[in-house]
């Protein structure tokens, strides 16, 4: 039977909702692609690329490419904690083993760090901080 | 018989040289590349209306490439060997009678950078070598 990818997308976004320092500082949670409506503090993983590389007789690896990115509505009377949020994104996953059955972790990295402001395109005046990164994850085969 | 996807391919090899129930499959690759070259003698003469040859030595060479795995390092033993190995091409393993085989001396690179690092090797006959028969 072949391994499961669900299950790296699975075991990233454990490990992040496992951290209590991220979990203060993104209190809504930790999601795959949305966050549920009325958030305003979470972080969203994303996957951009995915590709499976072959070998003779089978598959070899797992190529994962990742957006882990915090974001947070900007509110005046509430201190941002984006830069926090990201870098403890980045402590947790860089360079850090995933265990995920069926596979043999290869590396996991960041390749590209993100920040920009969001403007809401029906009011202007909402504005979302986006602050996290490009990950990239391979898992070998087996 | 149909066109056969390479996915299935297999290279196994036997430093012994013996061949047969004694080879092993070299993992981790994804790629070989095989060459039957024929060597051919320009013989053209005064009047000839366009150049002629006639055969010489049949060559055959060629590589195999992956990506590296510290469980094999057969190509890398290969390569310190002075004496050629038995290699064996598959082009689908579910046709296992259509291969090509012989002695080989082999040849060995590590290909290392930030993505998953490469081997490859090339190969040169060091014997007969057979194919597959026609059906």
């Amino acid at each position: 039977m072949p391994p499961d990818t669900s299950a790296i997308d699975a075991a990233l976004l454990e490990t992040l909702r496992n951290d209590p320092t991220l979990r203060g500082l993104a209190p809504n949670g930790v999601f795959f692609d949305a966050a549920p409506a009325g958030s305003t503090r979470f972080v969203i993983v994303s996957l951009v690329d995915a590709a499976d590389i072959g070998q003779l007789g089978g598959p070899a690896y797992e190529d994962l490419l990742y957006a882990v990115e915090y974001r947070e509505l900007k509110q005046v009377a509430v201190e941002s904690t984006a830069r926090a949020a990201a870098q403890r994104i980045r402590e947790l996953l860089d360079d850090q083993p995933l265990t995920v059955t069926g596979y043999t972790w290869m590396t996991t990295h960041r390749e590209r760090p993100e920040r920009f402001t969001e403007v809401d395109d029906l009011d202007a005046s909402i504005k979302w901080n986006r602050r996290g990164g490009q990950y990239r994850v391979q898992m070998a085969v087996g | 018989m149909a066109i056969k996807t390479g996915r299935y391919g297999k290279v196994l090899y036997d430093p012994t040289g013996a061949g047969g129930a004694t080879l092993v499959e070299i993992i981790s690759l994804n790629a070989w590349k095989l060459s039957i070259k024929t060597d051919k003698e320009d013989v053209t003469c005064f009047n000839d209306t366009n150049k002629v040859y006639v055969p010489g030595m049949k060559d055959l060479s060629g590589s195999v490439s992956g990506f590296w795995n510290s469980a094999e390092l057969t190509l890398f033993e290969a390569a310190d060997a002075p004496t050629p190995g038995m290699l064996e091409l598959m082009p689908n393993n579910t046709e296992p009678t259509f291969k090509w085989s012989g002695l080989a001396y082999l040849d060995a690179d590590i290909d290392a950078s930030l993505s998953a690092p490469k081997v490859s090797g090339t190969f040169a006959a060091a014997g007969p070598w057979t194919g597959p028969a026609a059906p």
